[in-house]
């Protein structure tokens, strides 16, 4: 059980460190799904306080940040993702919400994961494994905004695509910020176009803004191409 | 006799606000609606939607100011009202000054308050 989120750490951040542990690691996936996390052990389903504004679906926050250096494995695994939390209505969102920092006012190579209760914010979650992301780059100093109005979007059901929806993803790196939002089915053109349509919007991005999609298969081949390069070069 | 008919009460039809910023947030064609949304065809059935406007609304009920359950404490990250946020002021100073909730004025709270980005 070590470093089962490791294929998270790179993702798109166009800023690739060499200071990963090795590639072997996105293998050991499979056999490992019930982890022993203690936050999973415990959980409860939550629900709706009475009187709150229920949602749609049930979501649960995350954090990950890469540390620096090469760090033992088991060691690099407690601290690149955490959970924070899961919540069943509006009211519970903003208590998460307000005591987290805004994206923006962390420091250093770090991500927050708003996932539906039960998909991990990761790959190769079952949700996840045929699917794919929207992608977002942005200039330094927009990205708690967009985070905000992205994820109040996917609180708020505004991208009607039935299901498909799996959570979003912002990633603070040195140059620029990223937010993406991740569906299910990344073959399915109609609510790629969706969800698309419904970023710009949300989002108030200008129309010339560039959105890339990318598959969550061509991002594994990439995160295991670029490791396996740096493996055979000996690394840094 | 009719009138003994059970009776049906009034509710209002579901909407949903769409904000259009410019000519190219239209659909293609008429029978689309702003935001892609028709609510008969809306997949998946029906759903629990809400806009911005109300969400941010909803953040000023106090129920939703008091802190989470179980909120891990991950330095710079949270900030669970403990005796440490307290006393390490140093340190989590600042991450609490970034928590103070902006009551959304009530005007300012809906789209309006959408910053203009230019990328």
């Amino acid at each position: 059980m070590n470093n089962k989120f490791d294929a998270l750490k790179d993702d798109d951040s166009g800023d690739h460190d060499q200071d990963q542990s090795s590639p072997k690691n996105c293998e050991k996936e499979k056999n490992e799904d019930e982890d022993k996390e203690p936050n999973t052990a415990k959980k409860k389903m939550v629900v709706p306080g009475v009187g709150e504004h229920p949602l749609q679906y049930n979501y649960t926050f995350w954090y990950s940040r890469r540390t620096p250096g090469r760090p033992a494995s088991t060691h690099s695994y407690e601290q690149n993702i955490k959970q924070i939390g899961s919540f069943a209505s509006v009211e519970q969102f903003w208590r998460f919400y307000s005591h987290m920092v805004r994206p923006g006012d962390l420091t250093g190579h770090s991500d927050f994961h708003l996932f539906k209760e039960g998909i991990k914010p990761m790959w190769e979650d079952d949700a996840n494994k045929m699917g794919g992301k929207w992608i977002i780059r942005l200039r330094k100093g927009l990205v708690s905004r967009c985070w905000e109005n992205l994820i109040l979007a996917m609180l708020g059901e505004q991208f009607m695509v039935g299901e498909e929806i799996c959570g979003a993803v912002v990633s603070v790196r040195f140059q620029e910020d990223i937010v993406s939002i991740w569906n299910k089915t990344a073959s399915d053109q109609a609510t790629t176009a969706r969800v698309r349509d419904t970023l710009r919007r949300v989002l108030n991005l200008p129309p010339n803004t560039i959105m890339e999609y990318k598959t969550h298969t061509d991002s594994i081949k990439a995160w295991v191409d670029f490791h396996g390069l740096v493996t055979a070069s000996g690394g840094r | 006799m009719s009138e003994s008919n059970h009776k049906t009460s009034a509710k209002s039809i579901p909407t949903r606000r769409v904000v259009i910023n410019s000519v190219d947030l239209m659909p293609h064609d008429y029978c689309s609606t702003p935001g892609g949304t028709l609510f008969s065809t809306t997949p998946g059935g029906t759903r629990i939607i809400y806009d911005r406007k109300f969400l941010l609304e909803c953040r000023s009920s106090p129920v939703a100011k008091t802190p989470p359950r179980g909120l891990p404490d991950i330095p710079g990250v949270t900030s669970p009202p403990t005796k440490d946020a307290i006393k390490d002021k140093a340190h989590n100073g600042e991450a609490l000054n970034n928590n103070v909730i902006k009551t959304p004025d009530s005007k300012a709270a809906g789209d309006e308050a959408q910053f203009e980005m230019d990328i």
